[in-house]
């Protein structure tokens, strides 16, 4: 679905992505892991279009997006959430999870001002399409919540909006930073299972940046450890986290020397 | 500001970068040549088109040149710490103006204004003064209260030269830089920036409607006695050049001046604290910045750059305009100066603002009024903004400047 | 209709009954006003009408896209010159002077729409009676020229945004008026004088001009409430992330710009009919500052705020005399000294309700003794052969408003109306926003527990 061949993106003098090259099948899980600074965040954009690689391409279901426009990839479907959370704060929930449909309207400003049948009939789907991704998270986004400016809500239930946002884009592949940061383990057991939902309910593809070893372990069919811009190891989570290489990339040499294992219950690295 | 290191620039540079770099020098190169081409053309087609023509037109450049800088850094000292485009600059300039304008046409003053006026500048004798932490000692004081006779006295019974005048309305401006920013900006201090920029507007209308209700609403001619608004002339390749003596004192002021602001940034406690906060304000204040003080002197000293460029403007044409409108045109090429230098750079308000003198005084030069050709002179404006706008969109971080944009 | 406010199942009928009798309410009070007999009442309607269309559509580009636009009066200027050309009837060419004459080429002269039907074989549209026709032909074409000038403008949005931005469209209003005055433009523009003999009927008519401004804030109402309102507020909100969630932010930009300077083109064709002349120092930046002024008082995005604003504005404007007139010193320095007072009191006030320590703030304390004093000197007779001269208070208009806006902007941000729109809701106290006592329950339970960082967003 995703192909991302030998990309290399530097700022100044720092190399943030050296010759990455990484596949996502349809319906996969993958989980991208690193200490801090690795480029995960980077990638991201870079698949986004925030960035342009400065060499290599990405491709999606065949067709080059390297080079595109943000907004002309989430035409084709990927869409992503931001790791610190960028909503637009002062539109209600409801607005928020529609703006993000507006661009598969295709009637004009002057339609929607007329309300033309056409228009209508297509409104009335955004909101058909803006419940039923709010409905992923349960009840606690609907009711009253819909009408209420986000500034409003709380940290996590912003979150779960700007999850509902991203799906409601229409996207095939969902790109998550950090969907569990600043949530409790309780949240976090949440998130997972509906982290999970998307993918088996819903049909997305989703790739998810994670610094929770919980998480990652529970939902990844394959985990990508990053570290200084390049791809230190890929697989399953059991096989990632024995490697010694990310052993030393996250706990350094002499931890890796010393034969040391990342556990999932050292949750927060 | 002005001592930034070199390493943010090009964050995005990437493989155009090589081309980014010659391209400038490209565009330069090939002005200087059409410039050239064009006055052997004039020369060609009319005599009266020599060398000392352009001479004259060049030192008027110069010293254009020398006021837009003087004004432009201004901006540029402001947008370099508290990131907001000071759209009041430009009447600060003009109160400038008036003031100096009082002050050497009116003298000597009655007892009672005499009082106010040397109350008011002592307050931001001060007010200064309280920036390196001695504000309280009896010997600040004491300063402040000679200095508030001594202004008293001089008003009341010294006829002020350009010289005073200048000074004085240094100090007048100075004050109402500060009060400015601690009336209309420091409340405002992290609002959206459209807030910020919204109240600069307010103020820039404020203080034109003031100029009309306090000052007069009429064009004010600008003739103190000096011996420098007298002739000057000198001998380019046989011909005769007529000039003024401002041609001469504009440029060495503004030499002057700029080395003490260049000192004062670079080698003072003051000016250490400065470059700090228009690095990361919020740091600097942790690390015991006194961000408020700061901000303060930088309006204080930006504004009295303003009035020294605007007494050197009135002398240099002999007249200054309305309150209304004299602000606006000086004001907004003097922002356009520091854009093209780089907004947030001394060096860069300085080049910016000779190259816009030398620009808009050699383009009258080098279309004039020929034949049934109108010249340009009637253009000279819409091509100050139109120099803007183009300046703006093809490389907003001007010369010498940083990459402003956001961070994802 | 999904996101408007639930009505009821009978709510719908119920509003547009209230719409509807909210129409023939403005119709009747408009009718009152026509026939007053008050020629000036009419005028000030009808002016409000104008700038209330101007702001409106200003209000789409610095409020709703929140880039801050400061060209507007261009934009007017477009429109403005534009109808007044073509609605020049042929004999105001015989009343113009000497110069005009000579300066306005036959071409710009022949520009006028009478011509131009007689040309198409129209002629039952260049009669007297049938002026109206022309008019709106008229204006029509002036806000589509403007409309192309919103487009040139609207280009850099594309590359600069925040302040960078707001000074090239001010550069770019400054250029159009300039461009106006200079020789190349004068043969149609007639220089800084302008032309006079614009047929006044339409501006200076309630029914003409109240017609646009509501036909403008139907177009802008539902604008803002649709899909496209929504994309456009994305951008205020959040430039990157609406880019993240598949706006078109170039598109959307422009095409704000194109619709706004579109009806900022037709009002300034109204306002030329308002004034009966076409005239550069009718457009000048203080125009931009005036509606600038009416959106930030009313409310930055709301359109009801906007209208409210340039109600405030109006006022200032056409019964603001009294504060320019010439008075004796000694008024003006009561007057000052009031002020002082007043405005110590309302800073102490607003110091001791925020809880800021400590409520007597030198700048309060110094305000009110200088008040203090300067009333007393007036009031005291030592000084009254000197308080005796008149003087006259020029610029007091401007004065006032732009210390209004300085205090709007520093102690109300968002203006009286913030971002909401006027609805019969608020009347009716029926707000879906606000959890009832049952969603209370249930949203207690879903939480228990659960949502224990509700709230704080402090763990970031």
């Amino acid at each position: 679905m995703l192909r991302i061949e030998a990309i290399n993106k530097a700022f100044g003098g720092l190399q943030a992505i050296s010759q990455l090259s990484l596949q996502v099948s349809k319906g996969e899980i993958v989980s991208v892991i690193g200490p801090n600074g690795a480029g995960k965040t980077t990638l991201f954009n870079l698949i986004t279009g925030v960035y342009r690689p400065d060499t290599g391409r990405i491709l999606f279901e065949g067709k080059q997006i390297s080079g595109l426009k943000p907004n002309r990839i989430v035409d084709l479907g990927i869409a992503r959430t931001f790791q610190n959370l960028r909503l637009f704060n002062n539109l209600s929930v409801l607005q928020n999870v529609l703006i993000s449909q507006h661009h598969r309207l295709n009637t004009t400003w002057f339609a929607s001002v007329l309300r033309t049948p056409g228009y209508m009939r297509q409104e009335r789907e955004m909101h058909e399409v803006a419940l039923e991704k709010l409905a992923f998270f349960g009840p606690r986004l609907m009711s009253f919540r819909l009408d209420q400016p986000v500034e409003v809500l709380s940290y996590a239930n912003r979150r779960r909006t700007e999850m509902a946002r991203a799906m409601a884009t229409g996207a095939r592949l969902l790109l998550l930073d950090e969907p569990s940061a600043g949530m409790n383990p309780s949240e976090t057991a949440e998130i997972t299972d509906i982290i999970r939902r998307m993918r088996d309910d819903g049909g997305y593809t989703i790739v998810l940046v994670e610094h929770k070893m919980n998480l990652v372990k529970d939902i990844s069919d394959r985990v990508v450890v990053l570290d200084y811009g390049r791809k230190i190891a890929e697989g399953s989570y059991a096989d990632v986290v024995n490697d010694p290489e990310v052993i030393e990339a996250y706990l350094g040499k002499r931890a890796a020397e010393q034969g040391a294992q990342l556990s999932g219950t050292a949750a927060d690295l | 500001m002005s001592v930034r290191a070199d390493s943010g620039r090009g964050a995005s540079a990437g493989g155009r970068s090589a081309l980014r770099r010659v391209a400038p020098w490209l565009v330069g190169a090939a002005v200087l040549g059409l410039i050239a081409w064009r006055m052997v053309y004039l020369h060609s087609v009319n005599q009266n088109f020599n060398a000392a023509f352009f001479a004259g037109a060049a030192v008027r450049s110069l010293q254009l040149g020398s006021l837009y800088a003087l004004i432009a850094l201004g901006y540029t000292m402001v947008y370099g710490i508290i990131r907001l485009i000071n759209f009041a600059h430009g009447e600060v300039f003009m109160v400038g103006a008036f003031a100096a304008f009082f002050l050497f046409s009116g003298t000597p003053y009655s007892w009672p204004v005499a009082l106010l006026v040397a109350a008011v500048v002592a307050y931001g004798f001060m007010h200064f003064l309280g920036f390196f932490r001695v504000l309280g000692r009896p010997i600040v004081l004491g300063a402040a209260l000679v200095a508030f006779v001594a202004v008293a006295v001089a008003l009341a019974s010294v006829r002020f030269g350009w010289l005073g005048a200048m000074v004085g309305s240094m100090f007048v401006t100075g004050v109402l830089g500060m009060t400015i920013d601690r009336v209309a900006y420091k409340p405002l201090r992290g609002a959206p920036r459209n807030s910020m920029l919204i109240t600069a507007i307010a103020v820039s209308f404020f203080l034109q409607n003031f100029g009309i209700l306090a000052f007069t609403n009429r064009q004010t001619p600008f003739r103190p006695p000096s011996f420098f608004t007298g002739g000057l002339t000198f001998q380019v390749g046989g011909e005769t050049v007529f000039a003024t003596w401002m041609i001469v004192l504009v440029p060495a002021v503004t030499l002057l001046l700029v080395a003490v602001l260049t000192t004062l940034v670079t080698r003072t406690r003051l000016g250490r604290a400065m470059r700090a906060t228009s690095q990361d304000a919020e740091t600097a204040r942790m690390m015991g910045v006194d961000v408020d003080r700061v901000i303060a002197s930088t309006f204080l000293l930006g504004s009295m750059l303003a009035a020294a460029a605007a007494v050197m403007w009135g002398m240099s044409f002999g007249s200054i305009n309305q309150p209304a409108i004299f602000g606006i045109l000086p004001g907004i090429k003097a922002f356009a100066a520091a854009v093209i230098g780089g907004i947030g750079s001394l060096p860069g308000a300085v080049i910016g603002g000779l190259l816009l003198g030398f620009l808009e005084n050699f383009l009258t030069a080098l279309f004039p009024r020929v034949g049934d050709f109108t010249g340009i002179t009637e253009y000279k404006d819409t091509f100050a903004f139109l120099a803007m706008i183009l300046i703006l969109l093809l490389r907003p971080s001007g010369i010498v400047g940083e990459d402003l944009s956001e961070k994802v | 209709m999904p996101g408007t406010p639930d009505y009821g199942p009978r709510g719908v009928m119920l509003r547009r009954l209230l719409n509807v009798a909210a129409v023939i309410a403005l119709v009747v009070v408009l009718f009152f006003v026509q026939s007053s007999g008050s020629v000036k009442l009419g005028q000030v309607f009808a002016l409000f009408a104008i700038w209330g269309i101007a702001t409106v559509s200003l209000n789409l580009i610095n409020g709703v896209t929140g880039i801050l636009s400061l060209g507007h009066h261009g934009f007017m200027l477009i429109g403005g010159y534009v109808t007044g050309l073509l609605m020049l009837p042929e004999s105001a060419r015989e009343n113009l002077s000497f110069s005009a004459r000579n300066s306005l080429s036959d071409l710009a002269i022949g520009l006028s729409v009478e011509r131009w039907m007689n040309a198409l074989g129209l002629d039952f549209l260049a009669t007297p009676e049938t002026i109206g026709v022309r008019f709106v032909i008229a204006a029509l074409l002036g806000g589509l020229l403007a409309a192309v000038f919103g487009l040139i403008v609207g280009f850099p949005s594309l590359r600069l945004r925040g302040d960078y931005l707001a000074v090239v469209t001010f550069a770019f209003g400054e250029v159009i008026r300039l461009l106006a005055s200079t020789p190349l433009m004068a043969s149609y523009t007639n220089g800084a004088l302008g032309f006079a003999g614009v047929p006044s009927q339409f501006g200076k008519s309630v029914w003409w001009t109240f017609g646009a401004l509501a036909l403008t804030v139907f177009v802008f109402a539902r604008l803002k409430k649709g899909s496209y309102g929504r994309a456009l507020q994305s951008i205020r909100e959040d430039e990157i992330a609406a880019e993240a969630m598949g706006v078109n932010i170039a598109y959307h930009k422009v095409l704000a710009f194109i619709i706004s300077a579109f009806f900022a083109g037709v009002a300034g064709g109204l306002w030329v009919s308002w004034v009966g002349t076409a005239r550069l120092d009718l457009f000048l930046f203080t125009l931009t500052f005036y509606f600038l002024v009416a959106i930030s008082v009313g409310g930055t995005g709301s359109i009801t705020g906007a209208l409210i604003g340039t109600v405030l504005v109006v006022w200032v404007r056409q019964y603001g005399d009294p504060l320019e007139q010439a008075y004796p010193l000694s008024t003006w320095l009561i007057a000052a000294g009031a002020v002082l007072v007043v405005a110590a009191a309302l800073g102490w006030l607003y110091r001791r309700n925020r809880r800021l320590r400590p409520v007597a703030n030198p700048f309060v304390i110094g305000a009110a003794v200088v008040g203090v004093l300067a009333a007393l000197l007036a009031l005291s007779g030592l000084l009254d052969a000197q308080l005796a001269s008149r003087w006259q208070g020029f610029g007091m208009r401007a004065i006032a408003l732009s210390v209004l806006l300085v205090v709007i902007m520093i102690f109300k941000p968002a203006g009286i109306m913030g971002r909401r729109e006027f609805q019969w809701t608020w009347l009716l106290k029926d707000r879906k926003d606000v959890p009832t006592e049952e969603e209370r329950r249930q949203d207690a339970w879903l939480h228990r527990g659960g949502d224990a960082t509700a709230g704080s967003g402090a763990e970031e």
